[in-house]
């Protein structure tokens, strides 16, 4: 029962971490899949979209807008859910414009797209460095969802939970939205056949522009709800990139329910090597990422893709 | 290429005279040897690593411990720096080299994170954050006569003998035989597998010979700053090698790695002495050329060699385009 307890809160812990890489690995996949691009710049947005929360959240931010004062008086559980819309905002905003750059390496060979947002990520880190300092920040948090449960003799951080709730809920709304809506239907039908899809007269350089800014608004609140569990850094990027590539090989490109089951998976083995070796829980991404690599490119549930040219 | 071997030739004499100083000259050479061994690998085997920095610290560290613990031979320790680099880069390849483009650069990233880690949390090897320091410029002797390069001009002097050697090296490499398989490897992998090539080992030999070179820039390196530091190993500084063989133009040049070089340690230099976000300025001047012109600048300087030789070689060239297109 010790052992149990001991091993409960490490579990929950990857539980969490699991769900939100799945939430980072879908933007990223929506991306692959209608771009065919890796986006190696996901991880640099998905930071950003931490520090423009922390912007809109504190006054030592650097935000020095009239506008924003209204918003820091504010309370600061609406305060947060303002956030939580703005920030992917503004985040879909800047990867838009990364879009707009990466329109000359369509139809190259894709390793010109992998150059083009591995400079751009190592742009957008020196920006955050330059704006918000290279030194950790921290993003103050509504109290009712800070703090410690009690369940038995459990003792768990509630934001957990939340973060947890949340990343569900964006999952289940992602699905819903890519299944039941016409818009859905057509990233699927741009993923599936992007030049088909132009063919039909959908304006395809709007759709791709669309899914880019989509993909890397779910970064961004990832990189939010992610802020309190791994700290606000500038290179906090690398650990974020990493992981949604390890889901998306590990799922299968293409694959919704391979996402979310692979990231459940990659958070179990980093909460529970977390457990048991910290110093390697982080390290123990990487080797999972060589052993998928290795032994089976194509995932759980994929299907042949561009990564495989 | 004459006036690359003018001016580093040279360099020692006026450098102080421009108001810079002989170590940056130095510098700038190591990083040339480490650009032109990654070229090797990218612009020749069209195959992009992204933690090369792991092997260029392997071979500081294996330099640093070499020096401490086997032998006070300059040339033994550099031969174990660069035995250590290609042991190492060699089983990485044994992972990677039956993949290409993106997941070949992803296993590249997970492995040089891998190194990364290790050697920052190994610190009874490594002195992880601090850095295994007091790493000596050993005497170089020749046999006949030993020679200090203790103080920076004679320490120039030695790296740019190794800069020579190492291009003597790369350019016999590229243009042998060898060379060309890999380069066809690039162009077409499964059609150079049909001819009857075991693209996996030349793939694997080629990546071990970036890496050794790699490792052998480390290890001067490490003379060069009396130490070996784990930043070198970062996604970071991995990066930088490949920004600067790129904007260099490693795709259509040998040369091309040392002008993205040259380039870099000026913009770092002169740059930075005006304004702190140069690093960022030379980003998107990597995105500008990724974006407008991927073969850099050596291929800039090419587009005007070739145009001015356009109106003689036109109708051959015509027939050159018809027969490849078939």
């Amino acid at each position: 029962m010790d052992f149990l307890l001991y091993l409960l809160p490490h579990l929950l812990n990857g539980v969490a971490l699991g769900l939100l890489f799945a939430l980072i690995a879908l933007g990223f996949m929506l991306i692959i899949g209608v771009m065919e691009v890796i986006n190696l710049a996901h991880g640099s947005l998905f930071a950003l979209g931490a520090y423009f929360a922390l912007s809109l959240m504190t006054p030592d931010g650097g935000l020095k807008l009239g506008i924003a004062q209204l918003l820091f008086d504010l309370p600061i559980g609406w305060r947060y859910v303002i956030v939580l819309i703005l920030a992917p905002i503004g985040v879909a905003v800047v990867g838009m414009g990364l879009e707009v750059c990466l329109r000359r390496t369509y139809g190259k060979d894709p390793l010109y797209g992998l150059l083009l947002t591995f400079g751009a990520a190592l742009v957008l880190e020196e920006l955050i460095r330059l704006t918000w300092g290279p030194t950790e920040r921290f993003i103050p948090m509504p109290p009712s969802i800070t703090g410690a449960v009690f369940i038995g003799d459990l003792i768990y951080s509630k934001y957990r939970f939340f973060a947890s709730g949340f990343a569900i809920l964006m999952i289940g709304l992602l699905w819903l939205f890519l299944e039941k809506t016409p818009y859905g239907a057509l990233i699927k039908a741009g993923a599936h056949d992007s030049e088909m899809v132009r063919a039909l007269g959908v304006n395809l350089t709007r759709l791709r522009l669309f899914v880019f800014g989509f993909g890397t608004a779910l970064a961004a609140i990832a990189g939010i709800v992610m802020a309190p569990i791994w700290g606000v850094r500038p290179h906090v990027g690398v650990d974020a990139v990493v992981p949604a590539f390890v889901i998306i090989v590990l799922g299968g490109v293409g694959s919704f329910w391979g996402a979310v089951i692979a990231g459940l998976l990659v958070g179990m083995v980093v909460g529970l090597t977390g457990a048991y070796a910290t110093d390697w829980s982080l390290i123990a991404m990487y080797i999972l990422l060589i052993l998928v690599v290795t032994f089976r490119a194509r995932g759980l549930l994929g299907k042949k893709s561009v990564l495989e040219l | 290429m004459l006036v690359a071997f003018a001016i580093f030739g040279t360099l020692p004499f006026w450098i102080s005279e421009i108001g810079l100083y002989p170590y940056l000259g130095a510098e700038v050479l190591i990083f040339c040897i480490y650009a032109l061994g990654y070229n090797v690998l990218l612009g020749y085997g069209g195959l992009p690593s992204f933690g090369h920095g792991a092997y260029f610290g392997i071979g500081a560290y294996a330099f640093g411990l070499a020096q401490f613990n086997l032998s006070s031979s300059l040339w033994l320790c550099l031969v174990a720096a660069i035995l250590a680099a290609a042991f190492f880069g060699a089983i990485v390849s044994l992972f990677i080299s039956h993949r290409r483009g993106i997941y070949f650069a992803l296993m590249t990233i997970a492995f040089g994170q891998m190194f990364f880690f290790i050697a920052s949390k190994w610190t009874s090897v490594t002195k992880g954050e601090d850095g295994l320091l007091n790493i000596l410029r050993l005497p170089a002797d020749f046999g006949f006569a030993a020679y200090p390069i203790q103080r920076n001009i004679p320490f120039y002097w030695f790296v740019f003998g190794c800069f020579v050697v190492t291009i003597i090296v790369l350019w016999r490499v590229v243009n042998s035989p060898f060379g060309k398989v890999v380069q066809a490897i690039k162009q077409n992998e499964a059609r150079t597998a049909f001819l009857g090539y075991n693209v996996v080992l030349y793939k694997a030999a080629v990546f071990t010979l970036s890496c050794a070179v790699a490792g052998f820039a480390g290890a001067l390196f490490a003379m060069a700053q009396g130490g070996a530091f784990v930043q070198v190993m970062n996604l970071q500084w991995s990066g930088v090698v490949v920004l600067m063989v790129l904007i260099g133009g490693g795709f259509v040049s040998f040369w091309g790695p040392v002008l993205g070089v040259v380039l870099y340690f000026v913009a770092r230099d002169l740059l930075g002495v005006y304004t702190d976000t140069w690093q960022l300025w030379f980003g998107l001047l990597f995105m500008l050329v990724v974006m407008f012109k991927p073969e850099g600048l050596a291929g800039i300087w090419q587009g005007i060699v070739y145009r001015k030789q356009k109106p003689r070689s036109s109708a051959s060239l015509h027939l050159l385009v018809m027969l490849r297109g078939r």
